[in-house]
């Protein structure tokens, strides 16, 4: 049940999450899923095979940037947000608060 | 230093296997997956978990290996454009282009046999069109190089009673005309010759003139580039003899010097005052150096022999126009029983048709020919992208499994087919470019001036769209089919099964290839064998070790008939002395060198009756020596000698016209140029020399001797021992020897000239032939493509069948029996075709019929061998089959 649930919302906003994580600084591949793993308190998961084909895309699309920095003889890819993906996330973060806000008024949850 | 705990490359690797090797970009992935690892492992380590297992959830992070590859896939081959966004730009069309088109290329290049076949294919078919049809379009579609050309006629004279087509326009008619008529804005005549030019300080150069009337250049709407037009008192009789340059001869001769102006030239002993140089447009007449006013009288009845041209008042028809000059040339008969104006009527037509007309049928037949060639060349495309698209239908399957749209899928392919089609545009472009130049080499050296020959870039547009769309539309169909297809059914059918809607789509293209290319073998076997029918042909003479070369006397210089006939016969001795000259003579007109005609009557022979023509007779005048040295054949009787004035000698054709059932020789004939009463007397018959080509009909001929009528200009005849090119510039020598201002014009072996008059049948019997084989190797190329591909479809049913106990020789026969059912099918229909078109070849045909048996036999049985190769290689590929093999691949 839980591993349904986690799939179907992952497939839909997976963007909007990676966007949002790298707005404010530059986070390579393996903090962005921690990230993602602490903030939602473990309820969302990426793995490595489905996060970095979604960087990749979001990458060609203009959206991120991704850069090879080397940190103490590591070299990481620190993806950060292109002004294009600013909009694009301002608008995903309209779209899904006007989305949730209808799933609570059809639900009833704001009235429960 | 190695910072890594764990080399995780390998694991790494190994779950990407499946993913088409991409160079750096996959060592790029690598290197971040192996980053992510270790700092999964360390955080796990960090956090108490044994190293064991720590490294296996690591690990676990890659998923499995088909997930992956899934992910990777979907990512570096995008399914769709992303979804569209509030803010969302979508500006990085250029980019996914850009991915769809280096993508193709690399599809291209992993099959390079079959690229090579499309690219081919398409630079063929656009490179023969776009020679061929600038061909054409520089000869009938260009607009001549002047101003509202359209509106410019030829005028001219026709005598059907004569049995002339064209015979000129009389002075009396020009003058008539020009005056009374109302269609025409203005009217030009003229007279083209050449004289012998001498400026002072230079060589003596043979030039071509035209005498024209001051009103030419208006008629093309032109201005001199420097000086000034004729006036109107210099084109009056006795007027002053004034000339303008042409552009050309003003840059060669005097290196476009502007004080050419008031220079005077001599010519042909006369001196004219240079007044004014032409404008580089002013290319019509064709090819003249000069123009001098015509100062015609009007009064002079004397003969037809102007050229008109005019312009037409804007929104008159030119059928109009000849009423009008009708109504003029009939008005001046009233009140006259006998003028001439009875016979002679006004003739117009475009400038263009007047000078082209000979060339129509032929490049008619070209373009048809060419447009065969297309046809083949898109069909065979078509089933070239048939049959790829066919064998790609699995990979589509799987792309389109793996979450491709159709849509993402119809654009790579159409991205593919795209590629393709330009990579063989470029090639068309430049084959095309280098074709027509070679082609115009082959255009003879008289070819009008106004005409101009470039690549036309919309025709090319239009071809290479043709061909892209036969690429694209044939391209698409299968792999819109493969992706709209459930995906699990289309890979589960694996290799074996093949659409029967399909081949029997490939099989109609092979069909009408094979028709197609068999009807244009059959054209071009015909026009081949008419051309060899025509070099078969006996030119009446003896072609092999003569020189000719012309020889204009200034008039001036040689104004009594007595010197002109010294001077020539002077020259002859002289020329006659060279050593390797076996024999020397002269004649007015050689072989392929032009028409003088007048009329005869016979006395006492054929009488012709009251609807029957009169024939016009080519007339020469003839050193005695001649029929000697040109190696003409005496049928009875003998050459005139030289002081016989009055006796001629006369052709087949004229004894067979005008004494049909008596023996010529010693009968008297008329000329209409004679005074009443005069006669000449038949001495000789000879067989008919093919004056006008070799597949062109004679007409009655008659020999005059010189001395009869010296004329100013003759051509001079060499039987030679020794190769006739060696003894020109010592026949030059002889002539300066003579006379330092005289030129030698023309010098040509008689060989050159019958080479010369046959280029047109030449030029288009070898080309279509060359556009048949093309044809042929395409169709061969298509069979063989379609059959192999058909082969290698069904092995797996070749291999039960095998298993079964089939023999090889019986799957041979069984693939071969397939394959030659289709050819025999288009040989069928390309016969029909051949049988119903050939008759619009019969006026470029000679010699043969166009349904001669013996080209058709040996086309099919052509057609039938080479479809029996074509389907040869791939039916043994098939015999040979190991059935264990094919059917464990399976």
């Amino acid at each position: 049940m839980a591993a349904a649930y986690d799939r179907e919302l992952k497939k839909g906003n997976a963007e909007l999450l990676i966007l949002s994580l790298v707005e404010d600084q530059p986070r390579h591949g393996y903090e962005i899923s921690k990230q993602i793993k602490i903030r939602s308190q473990g309820r969302l998961t990426f793995h490595a095979a489905s996060l970095y084909p979604l960087l990749y895309r979001l990458e060609s699309r203009g959206w991120i940037h991704g850069r090879w920095v080397e940190n103490s003889g590591r070299r990481r890819r620190y993806y950060r947000l292109t002004p294009e993906g600013r909009k694009v996330l301002a608008a995903r973060r309209i779209g899904w608060q006007e989305f949730a806000a209808a799933i609570r008024r059809v639900a009833g949850i704001e009235h429960a | 230093m190695p910072s890594y705990e764990h080399d995780w490359k390998p694991a790494i690797r190994e779950r990407l296997a499946r993913l088409p090797a991409d160079g750096a970009w996959q060592e790029h992935v690598i290197e971040e997956f192996e980053q992510h690892l270790e700092d999964c492992y360390r955080e796990l380590c960090a956090s108490g978990v044994p190293e064991e297992v720590a490294r296996r959830r690591a690990l676990e992070e890659l998923e499995t290996s088909e997930r992956l590859t899934e992910e990777l896939r979907k990512m570096r081959y995008p399914a769709a454009r992303p979804p569209a966004v509030l803010g969302d730009s979508g500006g990085n069309l250029m980019d996914s282009l850009w991915r769809d088109v280096r993508y193709a290329i690399r599809a291209i290049r992993s099959t390079p046999g079959f690229a090579l076949m499309a690219i081919g294919m398409l630079a063929v078919g656009i490179a023969g069109n776009a020679a061929i049809f600038s061909i054409f379009d520089g000869l009938f579609l260009r607009p001549l190089p002047f101003a509202h050309s359209e509106r410019l006629v030829d005028i001219d004279e026709t005598a059907p009673k004569w049995n002339l087509k064209f015979v000129g326009v009389s002075n009396p008619d020009f003058f008539a005309w020009r005056e009374g008529n109302q269609t025409f804005e203005k009217m030009a005549f003229f007279d083209t010759g050449g004289g012998t030019m001498v400026i002072s300080g230079g060589d003596a150069e043979r030039v071509s003139a035209a005498l024209v009337t001051r009103d030419l250049l208006d008629v093309l709407s032109l201005k001199p580039a420097l000086g000034r037009n004729f006036t109107a008192d210099e084109d009056k009789p006795k007027g002053p003899k004034v000339t303008m340059l042409s552009h050309k001869l003003w840059q060669r001769r005097f290196a476009g010097d502007p004080k050419v102006l008031g220079r005077i030239l001599k010519v042909d002993g006369e001196a004219y005052t240079v007044v004014g140089v032409l404008p580089q447009d002013a290319v019509f007449p064709s090819n003249v150096d000069l123009w001098s006013p015509l100062q015609a009288d009007p009064k002079n009845q004397g003969s037809w022999y102007l050229n008109g041209v005019g312009r037409l008042k804007p929104g008159v028809t030119i059928q109009q126009a000849q009423a009008d000059l009708t109504r003029i040339h009939k008005g001046m008969i009233e009140g006259e029983k006998n003028s001439v104006n009875n016979i002679t009527s006004p003739v117009l037509m475009p400038l263009r048709d007047r000078y082209l007309g000979d060339y129509r049928d032929a490049t008619n037949i070209l373009l048809a020919g060419v447009g065969v060639v297309l046809l083949i060349a898109c069909v065979n495309i078509a089933g070239l992208m048939l049959v790829r698209g066919t064998a790609r239908a699995r990979e589509i399957a799987i792309r389109a499994a793996i979450g491709a749209s159709r849509s993402a899928i119809v654009r790579q392919l159409l991205t593919e087919s795209l590629v393709l089609a330009a990579l063989g545009c470029l090639l068309g472009v430049f084959l095309g470019n280098v074709a027509l130049r070679g082609m115009l080499t082959l255009l003879p050296d008289d070819t009008p001036q106004w005409l101009t020959f470039g690549m036309d870039w919309r025709f090319l547009v239009f071809c290479a769209a043709l061909t892209a769309a036969s690429a694209v539309i044939f391209g698409l169909g299968p792999a819109v089919q493969a992706a709209r297809l459930q995906p699990r059914a289309s890979l589960q059918e694996g290799q074996s099964s093949f659409s029967r809607a399909r081949r029997n789509a490939l099989g109609a293209l092979i069909v009408g290839e094979v028709g197609l290319s068999l009807l244009l073998l059959v054209s071009a076997g015909l026009l081949v064998q008419a051309f060899r029918q025509v070099m078969k042909v006996d030119p009446g003479f003896r072609p092999q070790n003569l020189l000719t070369f012309r020889v204009w006397l200034p008039s001036a210089e040689y104004s009594k008939p007595e010197q002109r006939q010294q001077f020539f016969q002077t020259l002859l001795e002289r020329l006659q002395a060279l050593p390797g000259v076996q024999s020397a003579s002269a004649v007015s007109i050689v072989p392929f060198d032009g028409h003088s005609g007048t009329f005869y009557e016979a006395v006492g022979g054929r009488v012709l009756g009251p609807n029957e023509k009169n024939p016009v007779v080519l007339y020469l005048y003839a050193w005695p020596t001649y029929f000697d040295t040109m190696g003409l054949t005496f049928l009875s009787g003998r050459s005139f000698q030289e002081e016989e004035k009055n006796r001629v000698v006369v052709n087949e054709s004229f004894a067979k016209f005008f004494f049909p059932n008596v023996d010529p020789l010693g009968r008297s004939i008329q000329c209409s140029c004679m005074k009443k009463g005069d006669t000449l007397e038949i001495v000789g018959v000879t067989r008919d020399v093919k004056h006008y080509g070799l597949d062109q009909e004679m007409r009655p001929s008659v020999f005059n001797p010189y001395a009869q009528r010296p004329r100013d200009s003759m051509v001079l005849v060499m039987r030679t021992g020794v190769e006739p090119h060696s003894l020109i510039s010592a026949a030059r020598d002889t002539l300066r020897g003579l006379n330092p201002e005289l030129a030698m014009a023309q010098p040509r072996t008689m060989v050159e000239r019958m080479d010369r008059s046959l280029w047109a049948r030449r030029a288009y019997s070898w080309l279509f032939g060359a556009f048949a084989i093309v044809a042929m190797v395409l169709a061969a190329a298509g069979i063989y493509g379609v059959t192999s591909y058909v082969v290698s479809r069904r092995t797996r049913e070749i291999g039960i069948r095998i298993a079964l106990g089939a023999l090889p020789g019986q799957i041979l026969g069984w693939v071969l029996r397939s394959g030659m059912g289709l050819v025999t099918l288009g040989v069928t229909l390309g016969l029909a075709g051949a049988f119903a078109t050939s008759r619009f070849l019969e006026t470029l045909l000679f010699g043969v019929k166009p349904r001669d048996p013996g080209i058709y036999v040996a086309v099919i049985c052509g057609v039938i061998f080479v479809g029996l190769l074509a389907n040869l290689i791939p039916a043994r590929r098939a015999a040979a089959l190991d059935p264990m093999r094919t059917l464990r691949a399976e």
